[in-house]
């Protein structure tokens, strides 16, 4: 579990918008980029070459 | 901007740079504390604490602590952020909240060994994210002091990362950096040569491994000198940029305001 103050201050590297917390997948979600960023061992990792591309549907899910 | 960049004495693409420096560290991550012991003589201890002095950081302040790698760092800026009461809690500032230290690095391997060893000694108001300089995932306006100690040579893009750690620092923030430097007299410059010639041998000895020492001496040649740094902060935006020079210009610590 990342720390609530933590995850208030972060964003999406690549377009610095805001993130998602989707517990289910332990993943940050950007609707701007379409990226989810995967969180190891309660480390987010935001490394934009290490990211997963959200499907159509889940970003869908973010509108 | 050019398409290649410096990996020690080598060119290279930038992406390929990026992940070479991962590489390295990756490497010597599980002995990286005792060698710096080695190799610095004990002597990067005096230097972290002097460039988180330069910092001039108080309770309740947040602060970024880039390329953190094993936690030297945040460990020394957690202590003044957030100190304990004799009760245990940490102490609030004077907005009545206790400050955070957030510990970035690119590599995994450290990010995880400085986490094991900051926990070891209890220092929680520590909190880890794993991110690239040149593409910081923090909003803007947030850190009221930014430390790097030993980060910036590894840096692919130093222009863009200096841009974001002035972007990730509130107005009025302060950034410093902690970097070996350009040695000017050239008999102690010699003197320096010699004593890092012996590094590789070090690093094979201890960690199984010369490469990542060998990598070490050689970026070390390729960074930019004192004046050199300071006018590359100043292009991304900071004010106010000084250094001081410790043994003679192997180290050197710039600090600059947003």
């Amino acid at each position: 579990m990342i720390d609530p103050k933590l995850l208030a201050i972060l964003v999406c590297p690549v377009t610095k918008g805001p993130l998602t917390y989707r517990a289910e997948t332990e993943e940050l979600w950007c609707a701007a980029s379409g990226l989810a960023y995967p969180i190891q061992d309660d480390i987010p990792v935001m490394l934009q070459d290490e990211a997963r591309k959200l499907t159509d549907e889940e970003r869908d899910s973010l509108r | 901007m050019n398409a290649t960049v410096d990996f020690g004495v080598e060119r290279v693409t930038p992406a390929e740079k990026t992940r070479r420096v991962r590489g390295v560290f990756d490497a010597v991550a599980h002995r990286y504390d005792c060698l710096n012991d080695i190799i610095s003589l004990g002597s990067h201890r005096l230097l972290k604490r002097a460039a988180v002095e330069m910092a001039r950081l108080r309770p309740g302040k947040d602060v970024l602590d880039l390329a953190g790698g094993t936690g030297d760092m945040a460990a020394l800026a957690a202590r003044q952020v957030a100190p304990r009461s004799p009760s245990g809690a940490p102490a609030a500032g004077a907005d009545g909240k206790a400050g955070r230290v957030v510990l970035a690095d690119i590599n995994r391997s450290m990010l995880t060994a400085g986490r094991d060893r900051l926990a070891n000694r209890g220092c929680v108001r520590v909190d880890f994210a794993q991110g690239d300089a040149a593409a910081l995932p923090f909003q803007d306006n947030v850190f009221h002091a930014l430390l790097v100690a030993f980060g910036v040579r590894n840096f692919t893009n130093k222009a863009a990362a200096f841009a974001e750690m002035c972007r990730v620092l509130r107005p009025g923030g302060v950034a410093v950096v902690l970097e070996f430097s350009t040695v000017e007299n050239p008999l102690l410059a010699r003197g320096f040569d010699a004593f890092k010639s012996t590094w590789p041998a070090l690093g094979r000895a201890v960690a199984g491994d010369g490469a990542p020492y060998r990598y070490l001496v050689e970026s070390i040649r390729e960074h930019p000198a004192q004046e050199a740094l300071r006018e590359m902060m100043e292009e991304a935006g900071f004010v106010d940029v000084e250094y001081h020079n410790f043994f003679a210009g192997v180290a050197a610590i710039h600090r600059g305001f947003k």
